[in-house]
């Protein structure tokens, strides 16, 4: 099923192909159906307000928070335009980043004020990682490759997961296979190194001391491919 | 700090927030959560090294779990790709779409007479349309060299959200150990499908962007909404 469309600027002059167009305010559409010559007329009139909104993954569904009886900031953060968002959000993101380790503090039996966000493998403070986050927008290179971030590579061998020297390739969009959520949580928890809460056995017991906060486990799951629309069919 | 943090949010008060389910964006919100609005996912990547095109995934919808909806692109729902050019956050591009008759239609990109939250369809810049797919994908190629594709598909987003709910739950007994190992933990969204719309378009019909992302890279700074027609 072959389409073959015309502006409504073409269709005065290309007229001997098209019929049915009579209104002019453009909302109404015509097209000429080129195989089996069903033509009609499409209406897009209307306004469309704002219902949802996402730039990166999962940071109004981790770092936005609804309290009992109070409006909702999630729903405010999807109707929020984004040049708005970091002086809207920004100071509930760091609060709720630093709640969710006062919440491992208490279940390791500590002192909710000696465990904090430590800066992340970004060398970002919570601060400016929130700052950072609260912009919600995906940024995707048009000449790199994308990657939203591959916290297993040591680039520049330093022992360090990634140091930013200017010679890395990362934050530059978001593959199907990218992982996501594991970036997120080494971001959130893995403090300098990127493995600060991982599941760590300190004292050789076989049983680990420290929480596992910077992998869900988890890796794709779904069919990809290398060919457009590079989604899976249907399951 | 800490302890005035958690005077302020008070842990019952955590509970109550936490039992809300959490993924990528999928059912993010309370208003939009389970809608046909429900923006689920939001790709964008170079489709291979070197090219010269870009490709935007939105997925709208999830049936992740019941009682979503899912299924049908809403005609009242226009979903836009936007594109800032220049860092400023505002949207400089735009690209739409919408369901019509079995079909989705794609407008633009062109620059927006009207940034912000209300939009309306810019029918002098149609894309181009393809018919909404069954399970076999039926895609659209225009003359501009710009790839069109709207249905069902695999959800290719993976996390283990159950056991993500019960890390950041402050019962004290709740997953001491924090998510589990590879092995034991489990994707909650394999076996889900969403309903995707996928464009791929060469990079000289969005413009040369003077945005860079934190290590200096210059950037496209994009991001999706879905929009209802009132």
């Amino acid at each position: 099923m072959k389409l073959r469309y015309r502006t409504f600027l073409a269709a005065a002059v290309l007229s001997s192909v098209l019929v049915g167009c009579n209104d002019d305010d453009n909302s109404m559409y015509m097209y000429d159906d080129m195989m089996d010559d069903d033509m009609m007329t499409v209406d897009f009139s209307g306004t469309f307000v704002q219902q949802d909104h996402l730039g990166r993954p999962g940071i109004n569904t981790t770092l936005s928070y609804d309290m009992d009886g109070q409006p909702s900031i999630k729903d405010a953060h999807n109707t929020t335009i984004p040049s708005e968002m970091t002086a809207m959000f920004q100071a509930g993101f760091q609060a709720r980043l630093e709640q969710y380790h006062d919440v491992y503090a208490l279940k390791l039996g500590l002192d909710p004020a000696d465990v904090n966000y430590e800066n992340n493998i970004l060398g970002l403070d919570a601060a400016t990682l929130t700052t950072v986050l609260a912009a919600d927008v995906l940024e995707v290179a048009p000449d790199l490759p994308t990657t939203y971030f591959d916290p297993g590579t040591d680039f520049d061998n330093d022992g360090r997961i990634l140091v930013p020297d200017g010679d890395e390739v990362a934050l530059t969009g978001r593959r199907l296979n990218d992982d996501i959520i594991d970036v997120s949580l080494i971001l959130f928890f893995g403090g300098m190194e990127g493995d600060r809460f991982s599941g760590q056995d300190l004292d050789d017991d076989g049983m680990a001391d420290l929480p596992r906060l910077t992998s869900d486990g988890v890796s794709l799951t779904t069919d990809i491919s290398t060919m457009f629309p590079y989604l899976g069919a249907p399951e | 700090m800490k302890q005035s943090l958690k005077f302020v949010f008070g842990l019952s008060g955590l509970a109550v927030v936490l039992a809300t389910l959490i993924a990528a964006d999928h059912i993010d919100a309370p208003s939009s959560a389970g809608t046909s609005a429900d923006i689920a996912d939001f790709y964008a990547f170079e489709p291979t090294e070197g090219s010269n095109n870009t490709v935007f995934v939105v997925d709208l919808q999830s049936n992740v779990l019941p009682d979503l909806a899912y299924g049908t692109f809403d005609e009242d729902v226009l979903t836009e790709i936007n594109i800032d050019l220049d860092g400023d956050l505002v949207e400089d591009q735009v690209i739409q779409a919408i369901a019509r008759d079995g079909k989705m239609y794609f407008f633009g990109p062109t620059a927006p007479t009207q940034t912000g939250l209300s939009s309306m369809v810019y029918t002098d810049f149609l894309l181009g349309d393809v018919q909404i797919s069954g399970s076999t994908a039926i895609v659209e190629t225009t003359d501009e060299g710009v790839s069109l594709f709207a249905g069902p598909r695999q959800d290719p987003f993976f996390f283990d959200f159950f056991q993500f709910n019960a890390v950041i739950s402050p019962e004290l007994g709740s997953a001491p150990g924090g998510f589990l190992p590879v092995g034991e933990a489990a994707d909650t969204f394999d076996g889900a499908n969403t309903m995707s719309i996928v464009v791929e378009i060469p990079n000289s019909m969005l413009g040369v962007p003077t945005a860079t992302n934190a290590l200096g890279l210059s950037v496209y700074k994009t991001w999706v909404t879905t929009n209802r027609k009132q």
